[in-house]
């Protein structure tokens, strides 16, 4: 118990460019990239499944790089390209090649961390890390799926993978 | 409620969207797209956030809460403590037995589990809630803890004489038996720890009650809220279109359900509420640490002459839980002589609950460690040995298996394994530093059966609605009601759109014991029936129908369109035909309980489980089967242990999706590698608190952990298990790898581990 917890009622105005659209926002500094999704932007698509960093749920693109949006203060990626699962498909719906692939390997079941596989996935063939079925498992390996869907999901990135570079 | 485009997962193959197909999900491109609204991401006007505040103690008094400073916190709107909270009536159990108490506070004045809720700060915003939270001063008065099983407060426990199954002269035969071995075999206390944390968001309209919460049972769930706050149960509606992972701990409205749900009412404003991930590991049951003694005596060529069977697990000071822990063991192999019992101990902790195949998962561990442990001791091949001893009935109730594919499980395992390689003696394979083991172990699930309805109804352009309460949490229920449906009325699968996961559809049991897709592919196919043979007697009989001048006995749709069988006459699309006779709709609601059963009845089997039917029901037994054959590479220096290769062969009768079904099985095998090497619920023995409860600390299986699996399916219908053929999947598969994997580390080492989880201390 700590008497010494200041709560600060300062809001800062910020501006976020998600999904190639800027959404204006009047929020608290403490406020997380991943509430300010969720809670402020009502893109649900990004998910909470620790609110710690441990699950890999919340895995968005910040220029173009994977980030856990409930380790990322949203005032901290003003100014930065933010992409997350909602932005992915194209703007006539045509599914990435990932999103795609997780279909067709039905690399998912309840769903709820596949917006994360599919946002680290499409990172990892990026960075040239889908090589291999051992590289993919280690390179998604940070985040977690309970309903155990992993060898679809390499199966899925695999195939992303190897229609991407053809 | 949900409807799902199906541009994305339909078929050009009309096969693939037949019962029995493998349909991609159809509500896979919503999950894939982010655009699945999970329950409590609905976006509600005026929506308010609670946090809850669980005791640092695990016995005792709070004998004061300073909550001033939180109360005059920037945003907050009200500090709910025991003292404070609206007082709810108590609510009957999950058989329909009343509360033995009248009333119920889900915030505790007596604490009996580190962790158990004591009070809750609601305010405008999330960070709000936290920040204010953190400002509530607690004082307890501590007494001493019971903190686990091997605690030495904790004593033998509480006899469960409904667990106890003996034929025969078990002790006698075991005495006389020329051989014999006797071990004890443990498992810890483990956590579902579904992606999804649990949570809720409660809106009051006047006496009307809305609740989007993630839910395995929206009608239990139902009527547990209208009986706490006295209002009829018409007046709850649970919504939950998609779950985001269950494993059992979604089934019941638990105390933080209870909180969001009278803070909504004190406030007059709709409030959300969710557990972050470590009150995840406190606030509700996970699976019981159990343990269990194994004594077998067999003659010298391995036929077992009696079993002896002993077990106990943790529950709650304040709470019930049993885990059957000689479910599997009664009925695996065959066996003259048997006896098992069972005890409870009261600790503090949280009540234990459902985790995928509770009782058999850790019952298998025992009985199938034993049987490997005696074929070591005879020296007999560990499969001969299950074969050997084959249960050519249920060696308990002695009725006949409505299906066992067990036999053929074996074989095409251990084909597709290379069993008939295998060096018999362990430590004799390796590569390098990696000592490599081979085990195998068997599994089995019941095939739980009750009642269901669903509605179905034919609208005017043709297409085709289903409306049930059950829930889709990855099992695939939105697919394969649509593929029912569709086969069924004679129409393409993407003109079918099902709509589940709310109170207000036709009514639903729980969907937990395997159980759901047997009994809703049967409600569908019934529905869908009713509505066929609406339809087709419209078509024959109204004067407005064109087919009625075809003076025809019956008509025939398929791909959508209605004709003569013979071919002659019209040839209508549903929708021409409605138009036809000026129908906007053909609505059905089909159920499958007997038509004698009154309303009181119903009520009870939708919203408790006290008219499960059981699966020893008349002449048969039944039950799903597997057999799980796995390779580890043991690190001869660290004792590291890695699963390299698992093959599974399983015997769910008719699969309604194999692809969806693999993907379930695939998932038990993967949570079976986490109970057998990684999961383990550890308790500070000074406070009794898990200490571990994240997801850095209690380890789930990674996709690095995780070879490729095969499974095979050995499965034929089982007409005595559900409508269309179809047995347990989601259970089935975690069923016997743990000790797979533990008899394949013995093989690697030569040590046998009987506690779970295997870590490398207790190999090096």
């Amino acid at each position: 118990m700590n008497d010494q917890v200041t709560i600060s009622p300062t809001t800062l105005s910020i501006h976020l460019a998600i999904n190639g659209r800027d959404h204006a926002l009047e929020i608290e500094p403490r406020v997380t990239l991943l509430d300010a999704l969720r809670d402020r932007l009502h893109l649900t698509g990004t998910k909470k499944g620790c609110d710690q960093g441990q699950c890999g749920a919340c895995t968005v693109h910040v220029d173009g790089q994977r980030v856990l949006a409930c380790l990322t203060l949203a005032a901290q990626v003003e100014g930065r390209e933010i992409t997350t699962i909602e932005g992915l498909a194209g703007e006539d719906g045509t599914l990435n090649a990932v999103q795609a692939a997780f279909l067709e390997q039905d690399a998912f079941q309840c769903g709820y961390c596949t917006p994360g596989q599919i946002m680290s996935a499409v990172a990892c063939i990026r960075e040239g890390h889908a090589g291999s079925d051992e590289e993919i498992r280690e390179y998604m390996a940070g985040n977690l799926c309970r309903c155990g869907a992993y060898p679809n999901i390499v199966a899925a990135v695999r195939q992303a993978a190897q229609e991407l570079r053809s | 409620m949900t409807v799902h485009d199906m541009k994305h997962a339909a078929s050009d193959s009309a096969h693939l969207e037949a019962v029995g197909g493998r349909l991609s999900r159809v509500d896979g491109p919503a999950k894939i797209t982010g655009a699945a609204k999970y329950a409590f991401e609905q976006q509600l006007e005026g929506l308010t956030h609670a946090v809850l505040v669980g005791a640092t103690i695990a016995a005792g008094k709070v004998s004061a809460i300073d909550s001033r400073a939180a109360e005059t916190a920037p945003g907050v709107l009200a500090v709910l403590t025991p003292d404070t909270i609206m007082e709810l009536k108590g609510a009957s159990d999950w058989f329909g037995n009343p509360s033995p108490q009248p009333t119920y506070n889900p915030l505790a004045r007596e604490v009996s589990y580190s962790g158990q809720h004591i009070a809750a700060v609601v305010a405008e915003t999330f960070e709000q809630a936290v920040a204010a939270a953190a400002l509530l001063k607690v004082w307890y008065d501590e007494t001493p803890a019971i903190v686990d099983l091997s605690d030495g407060k904790a004593g033998d426990g509480i006899p469960i004489d409904a667990m106890t199954k003996e034929w025969g002269d078990a002790q006698a035969a075991f005495a006389a038996a020329p051989v014999r071995i006797c071990a004890a075999y443990n498992t810890p206390r483990e956590f579902q720890a579904a992606m999804e944390p649990h949570g809720l968001i409660a809106r009051w309209e006047g006496d009307e009650l809305t609740i989007w919460e993630p839910s395995q049972w929206l009608d239990g769930m139902a009527r547990t809220y209208a009986e706490w706050f006295g209002v009829p149960f018409e007046n709850v509606r649970l919504v939950s279109p998609y779950i985001g992972g269950g494993f059992g701990s979604k089934a019941l409205a638990l105390a933080h359900s209870a909180v969001a749900a009278a803070a909504a009412k004190m406030l007059g404003r709709p409030v959300k509420l969710v557990l972050n991930r470590p009150q995840n590991f406190t606030s509700y049951g996970g699976r019981a640490a159990t343990r269990q003694t194994v004594a077998i005596g067999a003659d010298r060529d391995g036929r077992i002459q009696s079993i002896v069977h002993r077990g106990v697990n943790e529950t709650a000071v304040d709470g019930m839980w049993v885990e059957p822990l000689g479910s599997v063991t009664s009925i695996m192999y065959a066996t003259p002589n048997f006896s098992s019992k069972q005890n409870v101990v009261r600790v503090n902790t949280v009540v234990p609950g459902a985790k995928r195949a509770p009782g058999e998962n850790p019952s298998a561990f025992g009985i199938e460690c034993a049987i490997d442990e005696l074929a070591y001791e005879l020296g007999i091949d560990p499969l001969e040995m299950r074969l050997i001893n084959y249960a050519e009935q249920d060696p308990h109730t002695k009725k006949a298996w409505s299906t066992r594919q067990l036999r053929e499980a074996f074989a095409a395992g251990a084909e597709a394994f290379g069993w008939a390689k295998r060096p018999p003696e362990p430590r004799s394979m390796r590569d390098g530093h990696q000592l490599i083991g081979w085990g195998v172990a068997a599994g089995t699930y019941p095939v739980r059966r009750a009642h269901g309805e669903a509605v179905v109804k034919i609208l005017g352009d043709g297409s085709v609605e289903v409306e049930s309460s059950s829930i889709d949490m990855g099992q695939g229920t939105y697919t394969i009601l649509a593929q029912t449906a569709a086969e069924t009325l004679g129409v393409p699968v993407e003109r079918v759109s099902v709509k589940l996961g709310d109170s207000h559809f036709a009514r639903a049991g729980v969907t937990g014991g395997s159980r759901l897709a047997g009994v809703m592919t049967g409600a569908v196919y019934k529905a869908a029936g009713q509505a066929l043979d609406e339809l087709i007697g419209l078509a024959l009989s109204d004067p407005r129908s064109p087919f009625q001048k075809l003076q025809a006995n019956t008509l025939q749709v398929r791909d959508g369109r209605i004709a003569s069988p013979r071919g002659e006459g019209p040839d209508l699309s549903i929708a021409e035909f409605m138009a036809a006779v000026g129908r906007d709709r053909i609505e059905a609601k089909g159920d499958t309980l007997p038509a004698s059963t009154t309303p009181q009845e119903r009520y009870k089997n939708y919203t408790t489980i006290a008219m499960s039917i059981p699966h020893t029901e008349g002449d048969w037994s039944r039950y799903s089967w597997c057999a799980h054959f796995v390779e580890v590479r043991v690190d001869e220096d660290f004792g590291t242990v890695r699963v390299s290769r698992v093959v599974s062969a399983l015997d769910s009768g008719r699969l309604y999706n194999p692809k969806l079904a693999e993907s379930q099985w695939k998932g038990g095998i993967i949570m079976g590698i986490g109970q057998a090497l990684l999961e383990e619920g550890i308790v500070d023995r000074r406070h009794g608190r898990i200490v571990n409860g994240n997801f850095a600390d209690y380890m789930l299986p990674t996709n690095a952990d995780v070879p490729d699996l095969q499974t095979i399916s050995v499965g034929i219908p089982d007409p005595h298990s559900s409508a269309l053929g179809g047995k347990g999947v989601g259970e089935l598969a975690i069923v016997g790898i743990a000790p797979a994997i533990a008899n394949a580390v013995f093989h690697a080492t030569g040590k046998r581990v009987r506690d779970l989880p295997i870590t490398l201390e207790k190999l090096i």
